[in-house]
């Protein structure tokens, strides 16, 4: 296979040059406070006020937190990213408001700015305080209802609302259409890789994303060859094939309907059985576990993210592998949507060991993994460019622990931040893809 | 009426009133706020074994905090054992809930609750002085924590003080001490000593979220 990618220096070019000279959202400090407060009042549910009303401020979110841990700036404690929300909460939704109110400041046009650097900059909704906390709390649910206060108040950084706009009105990431897919599939047709496209008869439905067709076309091409050779009759459709949801990244309700009833009803009018999932965390956390509920209906088909199409399909003897014996070893890095926000997490360890490798755990693995340092849209960010490299110190520190020969990661989000913070720290050690890993050893 | 009357009769009355009525308020509030219903497929799963099971796990960090955590941990461990011997097994304590409930229990030596009832104020004195110092709690601690650590901190003081007969007479003591439970009792529905109610319902329902996604809280 022989197609030119992007090279991560001119992805990090254009990265650099998404927002520049963007202006903010003009808005009066009034209007901003208001629609924050509002969409606050909409995603407040019953579980968020059981979060709220349990906290005991304890504090020990901030140790599970790689942006604390990295810096020890408090202002980077979970509990504090999202006080914003409980001030809201006790001032107009709790059962002692009347009580709370005497003390509890309102919230300002100056603390929606404040929090923007907390819940963009310094979050990457990673989830990993929601496994510290001794009560309980989704913390990192409650920072997400911030970020959709925020951009409800038109306080989404501008390089995300550059991205989002884009996604929302043209279909298009980082430039890729449809255009862009089927020059790729044409590419790879020549080469013997067959990308069927829009077959309506089609039973499976394989979903990419641009930063693949950009960045990593051997990452499709994997996913294409893998599913060439497993029993699944595939397409993908040039109108609905982006699984990158920049709605629920930015906090823009509207965008994550959108982006997510693209998908499901491409994939309902045509009668898909099963939506396998590109590497994408987010993305696969999306419609797997929300996409129902956005959408009020339970869908028809199923979602797969690759780790357990290409298990399920081992274990049914459609795929088979070749046992490599070359005593290679790996670490595996759990992408936080996937595993401890989408329970995907064994799978891809019995894959690789199915392979032969010689699987390593960093000492924080699975549910309590480091995030890369640039989940949920923050590798976007330039302002954050500093903290996702000190996140990534950590992640270095892990994988180093290890030994392992090779980083293997199941999200082209994680690959495209942990080789930004390598190249940045002249770190050799390869991160590669899980299922270009698969692809390379398939049995004929 | 004097003061040990008061703090024993109508005080404790009202307390009692506002604890309940508060606790029961907070609750209805925060629970029947409505949440949308999960339509996505879960895994398998036992959404009754998740919750309970959050409820156990939750007890103890998982391994790869265990050691950033460990003062807390154990603290929290000992604050709350000591704290529940002192109230639950001292003589003139099970009398007074004999005297609501009807019905009482076998108690502990006096020596043993003397033991634990300063180690439970001590501890509460290391958690404040932490809370006063450590940069992250001191930065996110609001009003709210400090007065819920000196209004548990009071009876604690002021039981010592009394089962001890110093600083004044005995009834004024006890008075004290009987005021400063109650006042406990009528700061707790508005403030986060309401954890100790919501922590079932709040590791449950961590526990099944988790649960469907198949993973382990």
């Amino acid at each position: 296979m022989n197609i030119e990618a992007m090279s991560l220096q001119d992805f990090r070019g254009l990265l650099q040059q998404i927002g520049e000279g963007v202006a903010g959202v003009d808005m009066s400090d009034e209007e901003r406070v208001k629609r924050a407060k509002k969409a606050f009042m909409q995603k407040l549910n019953g579980h968020r006020a059981v979060d709220l009303d349990s906290c005991l401020q304890c504090g020990m979110c901030a140790e599970a937190c790689h942006f604390y841990e990295a810096t020890q700036n408090e202002k980077y404690a979970p509990v504090y990213k999202y006080r914003l929300l409980r001030r809201f909460y006790r001032r107009e939704m709790s059962p002692m408001r009347w009580f709370y109110r005497l003390f509890t400041p309102d919230i300002k046009a100056a603390d929606l700015k404040e929090w923007q650097h907390l819940v963009y900059d310094t979050c990457t909704g990673c989830g990993r305080c929601d496994m510290i906390c001794p009560m309980g709390i989704k913390i990192s649910a409650g920072i997400r209802v911030v970020r959709h206060g925020l951009a409800a108040a038109g306080l989404v950084p501008p390089e995300m609302r550059i991205v989002r706009n884009e996604q929302r009105d043209e279909n298009k990431l980082f430039g890729v259409g449809a255009e862009q897919l089927k020059a790729l599939a044409a590419k790879l047709g020549e080469q013997g890789i067959d990308i069927p496209l829009d077959h309506e008869q089609a039973d499976v439905m394989l979903l990419t994303t641009a930063v693949e067709i950009l960045l990593f076309p051997d990452t499709f091409a994997s996913s294409a060859r893998i599913l060439n050779k497993s029993s699944a009759n595939w397409t993908m459709f040039s109108d609905a094939f982006e699984a990158t949801n920049v709605g629920i990244i930015t906090g823009d309700d509207p965008t994550m309907k959108l982006a997510i009833k693209r998908i499901v009803d491409k994939a309902e009018a045509c009668g898909i059985k099963t939506v396998v999932m590109p590497e994408s965390g987010h993305a696969y956390q999306t419609l797997r576990w929300e996409g129902a509920t956005e959408m009020n209906e339970q869908l028809p088909f199923e979602i797969l993210s690759m780790p357990e199409f290409i298990s399920a399909e081992i274990k049914a003897g459609h795929l088979s592998l070749n046992a490599q014996s070359n005593g290679a070893s790996v670490t595996y890095h759990d992408p936080c949507r996937l595993a401890r926000k989408g329970g995907v997490m064994q799978q891809p360890r019995d894959v690789l060991a199915a392979l032969g490798l010689d699987v390593r755990e960093t000492p924080a693995n699975r549910r309590e993994n480091y995030c890369c340092g640039g989940g949920c849209g923050e590798y976007v960010l330039k302002d954050a460019a500093d903290l996702r490299q000190k996140a990534f110190e950590i992640k270095k520190r892990e994988f180093e622990d290890t030994g392992a020969d090779t980083v293997v990661t199941g999200c082209a989000n994680c690959r495209v931040n942990l080789l930004i913070g390598a190249e940045n720290s002249g770190w050799q050690t390869p991160v590669t893809s899980f299922v270009e890993t698969v692809a390379a050893n398939l049995a004929d | 009426m004097t003061l040990l009357e008061f703090a024993s009769g109508p005080g404790l009355q009202w307390a009692l009133w506002i604890f309940v009525f508060g606790v029961v308020w907070r609750l209805i509030g925060a629970l029947f706020l409505l949440s949308r219903k999960d339509l996505t497929k879960p895994r398998e799963y036992n959404s009754m074994k998740a919750g309970l099971g959050a409820i156990l796990s939750r007890s103890a960090p998982a391994h790869a905090f265990e050691k950033s955590i460990r003062f807390q941990h154990v603290t929290g461990y000992v604050w709350h054992f000591a704290l529940f011997v002192s109230v639950l097994f001292f003589a003139p304590h099970i009398l007074f809930f004999k005297s609501v409930l009807g019905f009482g229990w076998p108690h502990l030596p006096n020596t043993i609750i003397l033991v634990t009832a300063i180690t439970a104020t001590a501890v509460l004195i290391a958690l404040l002085i932490r809370r006063a110092t450590h940069p992250v709690q001191r930065f996110i601690s609001t009003v709210d924590d400090y007065i819920s650590i000196f209004v548990v901190l009071i009876p604690l003081i002021t039981g010592i003080l009394a089962f001890a007969h110093f600083g004044a007479r005995y009834e004024t003591l006890l008075a004290i001490h009987l005021l400063s439970v109650e006042a406990m009792l009528i700061w707790f529905p508005f403030s986060k000593l309401m954890h100790a109610i919501m922590t079932m319902p709040a590791r449950y329902q961590a526990g099944t979220a988790f649960g469907r996604r198949g993973v382990k809280a």
